[in-house]
């Protein structure tokens, strides 16, 4: 794709009308174009409005204490790596962010027999404990469950918990995730694995 | 119901931004208290099912919380900022789902519960953006909000709509800055700080 096609992508991007691929390249062209930031602005804040013009029946309680829950335990540095963000705003800084601070964020879809978001975000002491949170994944099967792993830079996979899924799972981790460690988590046979025996519903890099 | 005394309602939702960079979490429960009953009347707009409608606002918002440091005040409002990203969970969901649905602007019902002066102001935005979308061609605001509503893609779009894709994209543009102009006119900020009173 051209500038000059990237150019006309604007408008749809404001209104979220874009494929993954199409955003993606966007937000690589916003990077170096100054003027598709100032019309991005300028298109997105009346694209927004469109979200006033709705019906806006008052959420349920439990909706705001579930945010706040979830905020209060993430560590406030936490970097996402969310498929599509608003990372164009500091491309550079978020760069080099990301390269130095050691909690990940991750969507990932669950797999063919499931379409649901999962979002799992690790939050990482400063002695190396971690507390996992899973929102999203389907509750386990009878007979199975979730375990979580900690896989140390070029080491063997630790055993770390084990958690029945659902719409929100805490998991404080056994041990300590090390530095460039990946926490992953498998389905097993209940009462776990010593070492994984599926395919990751999620891994995420901390 | 919250009992809490609202101790940041005096701020604006940029410095509640900053002080979100800091980790300050009263100032994510003063946006969420601002803006999350109109993140939540987008979400369901877009999924219409309450469940996968507040998986949306509960992403988007955590995304805000999440990500408030890198947030440039000159680059947009924050209340754009907060229902953007709640917007685009909800997209993102209904792709998955498969849940679109090609109708435009349903009928919608007045919001009800919440306070007078909330009840009020978001009925107030309301008929402004209406009103706005209404003196659109209707080629444009069909395209528009078959987008942002539904959930489709431009190539979808020009799909359904049986047009060449640059006809839509046009059409977008063209709906999108009509719309802002139309907006202008009739323009109080569309920014609200609720009452410091409990709801």
């Amino acid at each position: 794709m051209d500038a000059r096609d990237l150019h006309d992508l604007t408008p749809a991007y404001a209104l979220d009308a874009l494929d993954a691929e199409e955003a993606a390249a966007y937000e690589a062209h916003l990077g170096q174009c100054e003027a598709c930031r100032e019309e991005l602005t300028r298109l997105n804040e009346a694209a927004t409005a469109l979200a006033w013009a709705t019906a806006a029946p008052e959420p349920p309680a439990r909706l705001r204490s579930s945010i706040l829950d979830a905020a209060a335990e993430e560590r406030w540095n936490v970097v996402p790596l969310l498929r599509r963000s608003w990372a164009f705003r500091a491309t550079a800084a978020a760069a080099a962010a990301a390269a130095a601070v050691a909690v990940g964020v991750g969507v990932w879809a669950a797999g063919a027999h499931s379409t649901r978001v999962v979002s799992a975000v690790i939050s990482v002491g400063p002695s190396g404990q971690a507390t996992l949170r899973v929102s999203g994944l389907a509750v386990a099967p009878s007979g199975k469950t979730y375990e979580a792993w900690i896989i140390p830079a070029g080491g063997q996979a630790r055993p770390a918990g084990l958690f029945a899924g659902g719409r929100t799972a805490v998991v404080h981790l056994r041990g300590t995730v090390p530095q460039g460690a990946v926490v992953a988590a498998t389905l097993e046979r209940a009462g776990g694995a010593k070492a994984p025996t599926h395919a990751p519903v999620f891994s995420a890099p901390v | 119901m919250r009992n809490v005394t609202r101790e940041l309602a005096h701020l604006s939702d940029e410095a509640l931004v900053a002080l979100m960079a800091r980790s300050e979490q009263q100032a994510l429960a003063e946006l969420y208290d601002r803006y999350g009953r109109a993140a939540f009347g987008l979400a369901l707009r877009v999924l219409r099912d309450e469940t996968l409608a507040e998986d949306a606002v509960q992403d988007g918002f955590l995304a805000v919380w999440r990500t408030a440091a890198r947030f440039i005040p000159e680059q947009g409002k924050a209340s754009t900022w907060i229902l953007t990203l709640v917007h685009r969970r909800a997209v993102d969901l209904v792709r998955r789902e498969q849940r679109r649905r090609g109708d435009t602007l349903d009928e919608v019902a007045d919001p009800v519960g919440g306070s007078v002066d909330e009840v009020a102001w978001l009925r107030l935005q309301r008929e402004r953006v209406q009103a706005a979308l209404r003196r659109l061609p209707d080629r444009e605001r069909e395209a528009i909000e078959l987008a942002y509503y539904g959930g489709f893609t431009q190539s979808e779009l020009a799909e359904r709509l049986g047009q060449p894709i640059g006809t839509i994209k046009s059409r977008m543009f063209t709906g999108l800055a009509r719309l802002r102009e139309l907006l202008e006119e009739t323009a109080p900020e569309m920014t609200w700080t609720p009452e410091t009173s409990t709801t």
